[in-house]
């Protein structure tokens, strides 16, 4: 017998570096690229919006960190400080939170199709906003705080579902997240029907994922939820690798299966809730983000993971300047632009593999 | 050395195990032979606390495996079982490395160190996959990823190896090579291994020490010779097989006898 | 009216035979707004309005007897409320409409039409469309309705008063400076009217330019930069009417406008600039006086 039957077929993913495994140093180098091309699509993206902006005098007063007005009038300064720039860092911490929830939720549930979205968690947690609306609209803390504790019993909800005597199979999953998302969208429906006329066009909107919401307050809150869940779920990174391998198997290995399963759960409904609250249910990024930066950067979840985090914050960036720009001075709800990138994205990428 | 004593596990009313003992020795393979529901399988999760027993005790160097946190019963405790369905795109040395967890300083993060990398290699060696280390697992042939999972269980420098089925997916001349390996663990480094297998033959082979299983039950227990007797064989697998000595090894050679060839 | 012994059929009703609901009708052909040719009874003693608009106007021109079934949203006059509710276009209550035996529905909207009207033509139950866009829209409406109801002095003599209303407003404001307004229908998210929405012709009569006149759709999410690049010198908050207490801030992007820094910030009825009925002229002069208080000074 030769010593190698298997196929001489390339490896179907690209491991840049001629490495065999992910180390530190790959993923240093993958992370600060991921970031400086963050930061240019900052910078760009505050250039870009339904009113003009002279480019030279923006960029100047970007680089200054807003403290020279760079002879932009004081309307374009607000625009581009008060407007532009909250809501392009909105984004980036939505699509770095909802990213980052995929890629754990994928990891710890063995299973690339796992998602916030497909999964119900981010209609758990719009139905814990729709509640805050209606019974505490006046404090805002309320939305963040409900939509939580909505993810997290959708997650709930769907871990039960699927917990059969075989462990949670993929295909027990996909079958209990359509279960809870369907139930909590019918939910939603009928709280909606409640609603006026009015109300009903603006939650409408909301639902299909909205950046415009101005809370002040909420945005660095936002950000931070979204580092500290990165962070502590990339600390969770090697564990997560073994338990992607098979949750016996990554037992057998000496992982504690329980307590990373309760830190992930945990973390991805925070982060899942946070970007729900600030911003409707934005579809796709769990999905597609996390799936290519495991094509192109290896399945390894400490690179993985803050890889994911990086690009769904380019990601959602991109797509909601299309969103305020495409039909302006209308907007297009953002939701709807991730959705047209995100779902022939995948197509492409399912039948890549 | 891991010990089980007087180990019974039961689901609701279903006894799966009763009252089996083991002891697991320094430089000696175990086998547990017996028909399918016998509870070797149930038996083996018992041994590295994937089971929590309904009574008995199993103890790792004199403690209770309860009292033992994840990663030292990890360092010193590898189990070969089937392996679970590959998801994901993973390199057969990152596959390896995981062996390494147990051993990482800190409870979950870190990077594997040169030494971790020394290890993997060196078993990849031992497992002839070396030339395969930047393959992708799933572009191995069955035979090959099975022997990827011995090389983990062995990466982890364990002192007890606990093996479900090892040689199900295999070939002849794999089987043989993997409990060669096995084997070789054993005397040079005076590991302990419990080898639960349905080839009879197989136990015989390579264990010192084999128990034999029905219905949860030991129905006897010590060397080859002693147990893969015809009488005892009949009355746990209800065949008729006729024992004789390997011409070469000498070992017990099982075969079975269909009524067919009673004809003759 | 027999409303107490009405029935409340099931949903999903099945298709019956003939049952029309008088004996020998003669009826008349009209011409709705959506181009659809109504066979429509001369004598109707039993009409279901679909909007609120619609009932208003009923009311307006003496014909709220004939008035057997209404929207939940149907509150002016005080008397639409005691009229059984059906539902509205969007949550329809299709068993209750037909249970009704009206003659005639009217609706005030051209979408999601033609789910319902086939299911209630084939219940032989006429439907008419009107779709007012603008001020002349409601007094085509009116006198559509006055024809059909058969109260055309009515409706004439509404119609005209109104008109007279108007123009003395247009001629008011006639050599006024145009005041540029920003209409803000909800504050998060920001939502405004655009060049199809009813009150933006209101405020091009009222003597206000709607800085977002010339933005397509009736109800458009509006970019927050360029409201607050348009710094508009007035702004319109409707509210207090079926919105209730809402809208009544004004939004984030707009609050260093000069509307807001010299105070003219109008909150009005929302319902006086919704609603294509006969109140619209109500909100036309309330807009006006706001916009140009000098010009009404006398």
């Amino acid at each position: 017998m030769t010593t190698s039957e298997s196929s001489h077929s390339r490896a179907s993913t690209v491991y840049f570096g001629s490495s065999n495994r992910t180390t530190l140093r790959k993923t240093f180098i993958a992370c600060a690229v991921l970031s400086g091309a963050l930061l240019l699509v900052v910078i760009l993206m505050s250039l870009v919006g339904s009113e003009r902006l002279p480019a030279g005098a923006s960029l100047c007063a970007l680089l200054s960190f807003g403290r020279s007005q760079c002879t932009l009038t004081s309307d374009q300064f607000d625009i581009l400080f008060q407007i532009r720039l909250p809501r392009i860092l909105l984004a980036a911490a939505v699509g770095g939170s909802l990213a980052t929830a995929g890629a754990s939720y994928q990891a710890l549930l063995r299973n690339p199709l796992a998602e916030p979205y497909l999964l119900g968690i981010s209609n758990g947690a719009a139905v814990g906003t729709m509640i805050a609306l209606v019974f505490f609209g006046a404090t805002e803390w309320s939305r963040p705080l409900l939509a939580f504790v909505g993810a997290l019993l959708a997650t709930l909800a769907v871990y039960r579902l699927a917990r059969g005597r075989a462990g949670a199979t993929p295909e027990r999953l996909v079958l209990a997240g359509v279960i809870v998302t369907t139930f909590l969208s019918s939910v939603i429906v009928f709280v909606t029907t409640l609603m006026d006329a009015t109300r009903i066009r603006s939650f409408t909107f909301w639902l299909l994922g909205d950046l415009s919401g101005t809370s002040k307050n909420l945005l660095p809150v936002a950000i931070a939820i979204a580092v500290v869940g990165t962070v502590v779920l990339t600390a969770n990174a090697r564990s997560l690798n073994l338990l992607m391998l098979g949750e016996r198997d990554a037992f057998d290995l000496g992982v504690e299966v329980g307590r990373v399963r309760i830190v992930v759960f945990l973390v991805a409904s925070l982060l899942v809730g946070s970007s729900v609250a600030a911003s409707g249910s934005v579809g796709y990024v769990g999905l597609v983000v996390p799936h290519l930066a495991r094509l192109s950067l290896g399945s390894d979840n400490r690179l993985s993971i803050p890889a994911a985090a990086l690009g769904g914050a380019l990601f959602v960036i991109v797509a909601d300047t299309a969103a305020r720009t495409l039909i302006a001075p209308r907007e297009l709800p953002v939701g709807a632009i991730t959705a047209l990138i995100g779902a022939p994205l995948f197509i492409y990428l399912l039948k890549r593999t | 050395m891991l010990e089980a004593r007087d180990l019974t596990i039961k689901y609701g009313e279903r006894v799966a195990v009763a009252n089996v003992s083991l002891t697991l020795a320094p430089g000696q393979i175990s086998a547990i032979i017996g028909p399918n529901g016998a509870g070797k399988s149930t038996f083996l999760q018992a041994l590295n606390g994937q089971l929590g027993p309904t009574s008995g005790v199993v103890l790792l160097d004199g403690q209770p495996l309860e009292k033992l946190n994840r990663r030292t019963i990890g360092r010193r405790i590898a189990v070969v079982a089937q392996e679970a369905e590959l998801r994901f795109p993973i390199t057969v040395l990152e596959f390896v490395l995981g062996g390494r967890f147990a051993w990482a300083a800190s409870a979950s993060w870190g990077w594997e160190t040169e030494h971790d990398i020394d290890v993997a290699n060196a078993v990849l060696h031992e497992t002839e996959l070396f030339e395969l280390s930047g393959r992708l697992m799933n572009e191995l042939s069955g035979g090959e990823r099975q022997r990827a999972v011995l090389a983990r269980a062995l990466a982890t420098e364990a002192v007890v190896l606990l093996l479900d089925e090892p040689t199900a997916n295999l070939d002849i001349s794999h089987q043989s090579t993997l409990l060669a390996l096995v084997r070789g663990r054993c005397d040079n480094h005076g590991a302990s291994a419990l080898v639960v297998t349905h080839d009879i033959n197989l136990a015989a082979q390579f264990a010192d020490n084999v128990l034999l299983m029905k219905d949860g039950h030991t129905i006897s227990s010590g060397r080859p010779e002693e147990v893969l007797t015809p009488g005892l064989l009949r009355d746990v697998f209800e065949v008729i097989v006729l024992v004789d000595a390997h011409p070469i090894t000498g070992v017990p050679r099982i075969t079975t006898v269909h009524e067919t060839h009673r004809q003759v | 009216m027999c409303l107490g012994l009405t029935l409340v059929l099931p949903f999903g009703c099945s298709r019956r035979e003939n049952s029309t609901p008088q004996t020998s009708q003669t009826f008349r052909e009209v011409t709705d707004d959506a181009g659809r040719r109504v066979a429509v009874p001369f004598r109707i003693d039993r009409i279901i309005s679909l909007a609120p608009n619609l009932t208003e106007i009923i009311y307006a021109i003496g014909a709220g007897d004939s008035l057997v079934g209404d929207t939940s949203y149907c509150d002016y006059p005080p008397a639409a409320k005691t009229v059984e509710k059906v539902g509205d276009t969007l949550h329809p209550s299709m068993g209750k409409r037909i249970a009704l035996r009206p003659q005639l529905v009217v609706v005030s909207t051209a979408s999601q039409l033609e789910v319902f009207t086939h299911q209630l033509e084939t219940q032989n139950i006429a439907v008419f469309v009107t779709n007012p866009h603008d001020l002349e829209g409601v007094f085509r409406s009116i006198n559509q309705l006055g024809t059909i109801l058969d109260h055309d002095d009515q409706a004439r003599q509404l119609v005209g008063q109104l008109r007279s209303r108007t123009a003395a407003v247009e001629a008011a404001v006639k050599t006024t400076q145009p005041v540029r307004v920003f209409y803000q229908l909800s504050a998060e998210p920001l939502y405004t009217a655009g060049r199809d929405a009813f009150v933006t012709d209101l405020i091009r009569r009222a003597g206000g330019l709607s800085v977002t006149a010339g933005v397509s759709g009736a109800w458009p999410k509006y970019s927050a930069e360029s409201a607050l690049a348009a710094r508009p010198e007035a702004i319109i908050l409707p509210t207090g009417g079926s919105m209730g207490a809402g809208n009544a801030t004004v939004a984030e992007p707009l609050q260093r406008s000069p509307a807001v820094e010299q105070g003219k910030v109008y909150r009005i009825n929302d319902d006086h600039l919704v609603r294509p009925g006969p109140r619209a002229v109500d909100g036309l002069e309330e807009m006006a006086r706001s916009l140009h208080p000098d010009a009404f000074k006398l």
